[in-house]
């Protein structure tokens, strides 16, 4: 996905600004200008600059650049399906893998995911239940990692 | 001599073996399928790490990425597809040797060369590191501050695409590192009133992020399944490898000290010491005319190069903490987890610990040649892993180890944003080397700049009063110099050509 310079140079002038505004409240050594805001002044001007030579570049370029260019491969739906999946199936375990508990969750995620890459669903489910096996008995049981049972707790205790 | 032994003890124990050799395997793995790198090889390993002593949590990076950079060189021979990005450079010369019938020989070169390099590599690093840790020990904060600024500056320097994109790379990587608790005053800076931050940004989860999630993402959209692989007959792997080797032993030494010396840059890793080797081969080549036609000598220097960069790394690493690449980047926020800082004085308080390393890239070195020959011969079914099946099981392996080390969610959603920023970063040519070492040099700094500040009274001319500070100081003025000179002079270049004749 290829994105005019001049946009990035926008987003690292508000960012940089941002961090100016948030280190004036900071406290400063007794005695002393300097403290804790000292070095991200330094590094927010140094953004700052980079960030106004970059939207002059981008707008320089403009004619060969478009705004926002798609990579050809999201336009395809299979492509964009995919590459889609890696945030869909981090958040889902993010919010399901506690209430739901980690044995229920990740097979059934990865077995979506493995279907929707392999287009085979059988093979998918079948490995989607090995792994989870496995990364659990080398997690947990080896490395000791207290991964989320969620509604198996009540069932197990 | 005591600390020898110890150091042998340390190293030659039964788990610490079963350790190295398990993520050499892992290692040869990663490195041999296209699209998985040495650098994501070891943050997938990080969080296992986290649950080992430092020796074997060292021990399993260096045999892993020593076995990576050199399986990378086994689908580039027989599939024209390089393994990591260190393989690069010469991956049409091993395919045209393929082509002559000689895969057998370039394979059995690349392990050999890949083991030679790697020990001139550890070499060096014995002879040297322990002498400039010494001298260092008279540093103050001038001088670490401006170790540190060279160091990114180099990163700056030798990364491709444009400077103002890498400097503005470093200031994200810096930024992040401020995050958390400041180490002058210790207020809570930028935590956005959350509790999660106030430790500052965990180090498994970005580095999973930045160098996993970003990887996944790019492949994944366009999943291709490799084309078969050629057989390889293990007799004809080794013959002929001799006298090609005694032939251009010139070029190995020079290569492997090459390799060692581009490897010690920050920010300047393998793939940039294989590139140069290659080039310098052809220049000093007596048949250069022969490059590009499936000729051994740029393989064998290129190959003896890129290892010996993987060594040649750990010299500012280990003597100033200052990553000489991504990898050695990684490892000092393992080290710095477990509660060892790197730095001049690792070499005066624990000096077993540093033979210990020694000893264990001797080792991981050694073993590559055995366990790279056994990988050749099962390039077959390791490059015939399917890629749909693959990385959404590295993903769930990503999303475990980033919640693994705190037990915390908040880790996964670090991971995710920070994959997702990456991505969009580096596909705008926004090089990611510079930010994950300001991330880990961004405290280094600071904590130097302040301490040089108060102690100079804010009299600036002070960063410049001692003889080594001083000549530190005036080469990264002189290379921001030239970086502003080259950038202005490409602009310039780029004015005219667009200027209709």
């Amino acid at each position: 996905m290829k994105i005019n310079d001049a946009l990035f140079g926008i987003v690292f002038v508000i960012v940089a600004s941002a961090i100016l505004i948030t280190v004036q409240s900071f406290p400063t050594l007794p005695d002393q200008p300097y403290g804790p805001a000292t070095f991200p002044t330094i590094i927010a001007i140094i953004m700052l600059l980079g960030g106004i030579a970059l939207c002059i570049s981008g707008y320089r370029e403009r004619a060969h650049q478009p705004l926002i260019q798609i990579a050809a491969i999201m336009k395809t739906r299979d492509g964009l399906v995919r590459m889609a999946s890696v945030p869909v199936f981090m958040v889902l375990y993010i919010l399901l893998s506690k209430p739901v508990g980690f044995p229920i969750v990740v097979p059934v995620l990865l077995a979506a995911f493995l279907t929707i890459t392999t287009r085979k669903w059988l093979l998918s489910v079948v490995i989607a239940v090995a792994t989870t096996a496995a990364l659990w008995l080398f997690f947990v049981d080896f490395l000791m990692v207290s991964l989320p049972l969620g509604i198996l707790t009540k069932v197990i205790y | 001599m005591d600390v020898f032994y110890s150091a042998l003890e340390q190293v030659f124990r039964p788990d610490v073996l079963l350790i190295i050799l398990g993520s050499s395997i892992y290692g040869i793995v990663i490195g041999a399928i296209p699209g998985l790198t040495a650098t994501m090889g070891t943050a997938l390993l990080v969080p296992i790490t986290f649950f080992m002593d430092p020796i074997p949590a060292i021990g399993a990076i260096v045999s892993a990425t020593t076995m990576a950079i050199f399986a990378g060189d086994i689908p580039g021979a027989l599939l024209r597809i390089p393994g990591t990005p260190a393989s690069a450079a010469y991956t049409d010369e091993a395919y045209q040797m393929r082509e002559k019938g000689l895969v057998e020989l370039a394979l059995g070169t690349n392990v050999i060369c890949s083991m030679i390099g790697g020990l001139v590599g550890v070499l060096v690093l014995v002879l040297a590191a322990p002498q400039i840790a010494e001298f260092s020990l008279m540093f103050s904060s001038y001088e670490y501050f401006w170790l540190a600024v060279l160091g990114l500056s180099c990163a700056i320097m030798v990364s491709r695409g444009s400077a103002i994109k890498s400097t503005l790379s470093l200031t994200i990587g810096l930024m992040l590192s401020m995050i958390g608790i400041d180490v002058v005053m210790g207020i809570k800076r930028f935590t956005f009133g959350d509790t999660e931050l106030v430790g500052g940004i965990s180090i498994i989860p970005t580095l999973i992020g930045m160098f996993a999630i970003t990887e996944i993402l790019r492949k994944i959209g366009e999943l291709r399944e490799l084309p078969p692989v050629p057989p390889v007959h293990v007799s004809r792997m080794m013959s002929g490898v001799g006298s090609s080797i005694w032939k251009y032993k010139g070029g190995i030494t020079r290569s492997s000290l090459l390799g060692t010396m581009i490897g010690a840059l920050p920010g300047a890793g393998a793939d940039i010491a294989a590139w140069v080797s290659y080039a310098v081969s052809k220049k000093f080549s007596k048949t250069p005319e022969k490059y590009g036609t499936g000729h051994i000598e740029g393989i064998v220097s290129a190959s003896s190069a890129n290892n010996a960069a993987l060594s040649g790394a750990y010299v500012p690493t280990l003597v100033f903490g200052i990553p000489g690449d991504t990898i050695t980047a990684i490892l000092i926020g393992v080290l710095l987890m477990k509660g060892i800082t790197p730095g001049p004085m690792v070499f005066v308080m624990d000096a077993g610990l540093v033979n210990a390393i020694f000893m264990v890239f001797v080792l991981a070195n050694i073993i590559m040649v055995p366990i790279g020959i056994g990988a050749v011969l099962m390039s077959r079914h390791v490059l015939g892993i399917p890629q749909a099946i693959l990385f959404p099981i590295i993903l769930l392996f990503c999303v475990i180890g980033a919640y693994a080390a705190n037990n915390t969610l908040f880790d996964v959603w670090v991971m995710l944003v920070v994959g997702l920023v990456a991505y969009v970063l580096e596909e705008n040519d926004f090089p990611l080397a510079p930010m994950i070492l300001a991330l880990i040099l961004g405290p280094l700094i600071e904590e130097n700049f302040m301490k040089s500040m108060i102690k100079a009274d804010g009299n600036l001319l002070d960063f410049f009063s001692r003889p080594v500070s001083g000549t530190l100081g005036v080469v990264t003025l002189a290379i921001w110099a030239v970086l502003i000179v080259m950038s202005l002079r490409n602009r310039h270049r780029k004015q005219t050509a667009d200027i209709p004749a």
